[in-house]
């Protein structure tokens, strides 16, 4: 049954430029990289003589975390959007579905969207690192993962967060407004306590932090899709 | 046209857009001035925290914030057959079209004095002396802010009139946005991004000097006076030939 749900979600997104979103990413981060490294690449390769593949990965980690953080907010709002045009809600509550399928059917499919964005990147990034003349034999294939999964599970609250308001709501401007604010927030995260989950996103890279972050990361999300799909539930079906 | 503008009044006036302005200055008011210490020079801690706020709510913010206005005015029209009621209205579609303009351009001149008096109000409840308030600079600044938000608000209508879908001109706006992290270091570049042109404008001068922020005022404001003409004559007709 759920494997029917979700193939008709993805019939629901084909055409309306949520899949190339979900490539443009990716591919926009690592293009940005390369226009960064094409300027001044002899002062980055020489700030990260000693290892040139780290410097790539910061640099890219911190291009695509704001990017990420935005970006998760437009896949959640644009699928739920097919459905808040022309009636859709409607005519998908009435059919022999439950609720609860009809939520797990949308916030999965922005979850497999960013999950493919994400090993994009990191495919990408490994081009992009063979490109610059990098080292095969060298690839920090765990930091390389790390900065790519770990940090998708340390955005989970945040995914599940943009969907259920996205779902929820049907003037879209309220959860890109709150999208915009986390994205900002995400970056002046410093200055917040480390308890944050916006902090979190950042920390997920930091030595020995990766795996407390992504569990905490996960727990959290949980709950907020469960507060999220409870929400859903009771909501009148406009 | 003077018709107009009151209809627009009514369909935004119970929208959600009030609740979503004043974000953005609190939180550039509150990272501006809550790790600063006004110390002996007042002035100095007006231009830090005005440097810091205008990154805050002029990097990202401010360009999103637009793109979500546009497409918010033009929502009620794409949403419930509105261009139909429009066009069958004894209105020419050049007046309605540049009614949605000015009401846009109202949104931001609003976005950017909220911006001007959160920054005023931090600055107070932090302690900095009321004669000092650097009144020509702060209404400066948040003036050019908004000048330079008008090419970018001509082109992002001209998108989402254009475009039936809500979320659509914003994903367009987001990817051209990001880019702004990197744009703002380029002196060739920047003043021509729209994206960044914000920003540019709201930089208090001197602050720092690197970058993109070193490009003179009067460069930057040729660049948006021309590139405003250009967007909205390319959204105006665009419009005017479009089937509704």
């Amino acid at each position: 049954m759920f494997s029917r749900i979700l193939l008709a979600e993805l019939l629901k997104i084909r055409r309306k430029w949520i899949v190339a979103l979900a490539i443009i990413g990716p591919l926009g981060v690592v293009l940005l990289q390369a226009v960064n490294y094409g300027l001044r690449y002899d002062y980055l390769m020489d700030q990260y003589a000693g290892d040139p593949w780290e410097g790539l990965l910061g640099q890219v980690f911190w291009l695509k975390m704001p990017a990420l953080f935005i970006g998760l907010a437009l896949v959640a709002s644009m699928s739920a959007g097919v459905e808040h045009s022309a009636g859709g809600w409607k005519q998908l509550l009435a059919l022999p579905v439950t609720r609860l399928q009809v939520f797990a059917g949308k916030v999965a499919v922005t979850l497999l969207l960013l999950l493919f964005s994400c090993t994009l990147l990191l495919v990408f990034t490994f081009i992009f690192g063979l490109v610059l003349g990098l080292e095969v034999s060298s690839t920090p294939w765990a930091e390389l993962f790390k900065q790519s999964y770990l940090a998708y599970l340390a955005l989970l609250p945040f995914i599940a967060l943009q969907s259920w308001l996205s779902l929820t709501m049907s003037n879209q401007a309220v959860p890109m407004t709150v999208g915009i604010l986390g994205m900002v927030l995400s970056l002046i995260s410093i200055a917040l306590p480390d308890w944050t989950p916006w902090a979190w996103a950042y920390q997920v890279v930091e030595p020995g932090m990766g795996l407390t972050i992504a569990g905490a990361g996960t727990a959290t999300g949980l709950l907020v899709i469960l507060i999220g799909y409870a929400h859903f539930a009771r909501k009148d079906a406009s | 046209m003077n018709k107009l503008l009151p209809t627009e009044w009514i369909k935004l006036r119970r929208s959600i857009i009030w609740l979503l302005l004043p974000i953005s200055p609190l939180l550039a008011a509150l990272s501006g001035w809550s790790p600063l210490d006004i110390g002996k020079e007042p002035l100095q801690a007006w231009q830090e925290a005005l440097a810091v706020g205008a990154t805050v709510h002029g990097l990202f913010f401010l360009p999103l914030l637009t793109g979500i206005c546009a497409a918010l005015i033009c929502r009620y029209e794409h949403a419930a057959g509105g261009w139909k009621q429009l066009a069958a209205l004894p209105v020419r579609r050049s007046s309605v079209y540049l009614a949605k303009m000015t009401v846009l351009a109202a949104l931001l001149a609003l976005l950017q004095l909220l911006y001007g008096a959160a920054m005023l109000v931090g600055g107070m409840l932090k302690g900095a002396p009321i004669d000092a308030i650097p009144w020509e600079m702060i209404g400066m600044l948040v003036g050019y802010g908004w000048l330079a938000s008008l090419p970018l608000a001509a082109l992002q209508l001209w998108v989402s009139t254009a475009w039936q879908s809500f979320a659509a001109p914003l994903a367009v706006n987001v990817v051209f946005t990001l880019p702004n992290m990197l744009v703002t270091n380029s002196e060739d570049i920047a003043p021509w991004y729209p994206w960044a042109q914000p920003l540019l404008a709201m930089m208090p001068q001197d602050r720092y000097d690197v970058g993109a922020f070193t490009v003179s005022v009067e460069t930057l404001f040729i660049v948006v006076a021309g590139s405003f003409v250009v967007f909205l004559g390319a959204g105006w007709t665009s419009f005017l030939r479009r089937a509704v």
